[in-house]
């Protein structure tokens, strides 16, 4: 018997168990296992491990054989392994197929395409979304590339899930219920709920030092309806009193300055095409920063002490 | 040979398409799963050898191959394909939720309604619970950029150099139109640089795709790398107080030294003078040129303050 046959048939003995089986039970019931306890020992933990990496929900429990002896038993539940019928149409299902090939999303190499297998695959040729009647346009070009890796992919499990995880950031220990996963500025970042701080935190996945962990059970808390959406803006992450300033910004920057602090901070726009814009700050340095990005194309209008703020700091330099 | 678990992966996956489906020819099950014809056959034949304990004919998988059609009994074990782990759901999820993000994608559509039935089968679905966003480009400009690599047209676009500071009016034959770190590019032949150039999209004000038709783009796969310090462009070392410690994060750099007190020293290639005169005035008094031009902060500081200074 070959390799891959004991594992089609340990893996449908141990969905088929009603209840755990002992390691002895299951060398009876797959067959291929070696007579030898130890080569038998040796071949079945490697067998439990590749179904596990595989992702198969193999579980362990501990079973009474009387009063004084207990032993291991495995078993894989229906529920667990199976993939609810997510009623995916042919027409979805080669739409998926094309953002995956328009899509490189880090790590995913090999991934992808036994992920499309158990959606059962996709009917005929990837159809494009931009059709064109050009030779060599641009159905399945890459269009987007993310970072990806295991601990995005960790942290991503336990958000559906809803399991704790825990990691270490700023060389700090952290155990934080996963909410929401946003992917801005080219960076991935979790919200999520920060127990040793009793609050509400953002982490930036890649800061985080080492490995990523999910620990214990499935459905451990409720993802809040209201969390925020992705980081904020960095003038707007801060202790300062809130102020609301005004900054005109030339015309050649006004689209930058647009996309940056959203059209809603658009106050007006003056002849020459430069544009008033009007900010709610609450972390000064921050908007300071942000402002002399522009060079001399910005200039903080007011209120007076912001002005004078910027007015100072500039001084200090050209000095 | 192909790893067992890539192949069984494969297989528990194949399987309870195939035994829902009555006799599906083998030619759309190979289509489908993008498999060979002997592979699946091979992998078929495996699988008519395999079931549970005692191993009776009804305790084993029942393959039948006739006419070009297949079919599958007594499989049940596999009525249903594996849960997708944990780096799937992030493959599937996260592509299906960048190509929606590009502007002009269609909200109401196939990748949009697959989306939705996968993350509601994933547990993503509430609250936004995934969440994709690229960076800022105007649609217009993307519109334009796009359709002139498709229609392999020459576009004509005004561009704002921010590491010179200076805007200008380029013709561009477009290889590809791509999203990075974040960022939309263009990347393509700059006819008036005469050289291979990547175009960041948000610093294009205006595109315009001309009647000219460009040359074929090179053959070329995998992103390209977007950041690139040249070793001819200036060293610049500076010295940064706790406070701009950021300065060393958010900038690629050649190293960085603690030199105590909370001194970190950091070596940089300038992109360009308006490059380095933006992160001078951002860090300003706490970072210290000890390396490189110290003239380009004050200068760049007091050319804004006289902003400032000129009446109204």
């Amino acid at each position: 018997m070959s390799r891959l046959e004991r594992l089609v048939n340990l893996t449908a003995a141990l969905i088929d168990a009603e209840r755990p089986l002992t390691r002895d039970e299951l060398r009876q019931r797959v067959g291929g296992y070696s007579d030898d306890p130890v080569a038998f020992r040796r071949n079945f933990e490697r067998d439990k491990d590749l179904l596990r990496q595989m992702g198969m929900p193999v579980m362990t429990e501990v079973i009474e054989i009387d009063r004084s002896e207990s032993s291991l038993g495995y078993r894989i539940r229906r529920d667990d392994y199976e993939l609810p019928d997510p009623g995916l149409d042919d027409g979805e299902l080669a739409a998926l197929r094309l953002a995956t090939s328009a899509v490189q999303v880090g790590g995913s190499d090999g991934v992808t395409a036994t992920a499309l297998r158990k959606l059962a695959g996709a009917p005929g040729k990837p159809a494009g979304p931009r059709p064109s009647d050009s030779p060599g346009a641009a159905v399945g070009v890459e269009t987007a590339a993310l970072p990806g890796g295991p601990e995005v992919a960790t942290v991503f499990g336990a958000v559906a899930a809803r399991r704790r995880v825990e990691f270490s950031y700023r060389g700090q220990p952290r155990a934080v219920d996963p909410w929401r996963l946003s992917y801005r500025n080219g960076q991935w970042y979790l919200s999520g709920y920060d127990h040793g701080r009793s609050d509400a935190r953002l982490f930036r996945l890649d800061r985080i030092d080492g490995s990523v962990e999910a620990i214990g059970s499935p459905g451990a808390f409720e993802r809040p309806a209201e969390a925020a959406v992705g980081p904020a803006a960095a003038w707007q992450i801060g202790d300062d009193e809130a102020v609301t300033v005004e900054i005109l910004v030339d015309a050649e920057q006004a689209a930058f300055a647009r996309a940056s602090l959203g059209a809603g901070a658009v106050c007006s726009t003056v002849a020459d095409g430069s544009v008033r814009f009007v900010v709610a700050v609450t972390n000064r340095a921050a908007f300071r920063s942000f402002t002399l990005g522009m060079l001399e194309h910005a200039e903080v209008i007011g209120p007076p002490e912001v002005r004078a703020d910027i007015v100072a700091w500039l001084e200090e330099i050209a000095r | 040979m192909i790893p067992a678990h890539d192949r069984l992966g494969r297989m528990l996956a194949v399987v309870p398409w195939i035994a829902a489906n009555d006799g599906p020819e083998v030619a759309e099950v190979c289509r489908r799963f993008d498999l060979g014809e002997r592979e699946l056959v091979a992998d078929l034949e495996l699988l008519f050898l395999c079931g549970v304990h005692p191993f009776t004919p009804d305790t084993l998988i029942d393959v039948d191959i006739a006419d070009g059609r297949v079919w599958i009994r007594f499989a049940d074990w596999f009525r249903r394909p594996l849960r997708l782990t944990p780096p799937e759901g992030l493959a599937l999820v996260s592509a299906s939720a960048t190509l929606l993000a590009v502007p002009g994608s269609d909200p109401d559509g196939s990748l949009a309604g697959a989306l939705a039935k996968l993350e509601s089968v994933l547990g993503v679905a509430a609250d936004d619970a995934v969440d994709v966003q690229l960076g800022p480009v105007s649609p217009g400009v993307l519109d334009a950029v796009r359709s002139a690599q498709d229609s392999r047209c020459k576009v004509e676009i005004q561009y704002y150099s921010f590491g010179r500071d200076h805007h200008s009016r380029r013709t561009v034959q477009p290889w590809r139109v791509f999203n990075a770190g974040g960022q939309w590019y263009l990347e393509g032949w700059c006819e008036s640089a005469e050289g291979h150039r990547l175009f960041r999209l948000d610093r294009v004000t205006e595109a315009t795709v001309l009647a000219e038709a460009a040359p074929d783009p090179p053959v070329r796969s995998g992103p390209p790398a977007v950041f690139h310090a040249a070793p001819e462009d200036p060293l610049v070392v500076l010295d940064l107080d706790s406070e701009v410690h950021w300065v060393a994060e958010a900038y690629p750099n050649e190293g960085i030294e603690h030199r105590g007190g909370g001194v970190v020293r950091v070596r940089l290639r300038s992109a360009g003078r308006a490059w380095l005169e933006r992160l001078l005035l951002r860090a300003g008094p706490h970072a210290t040129v000890v390396e490189g031009d110290t003239t380009v902060g004050p200068t760049a500081a007091t050319r804004v303050l006289a902003r400032y200074r000129s009446p109204g």
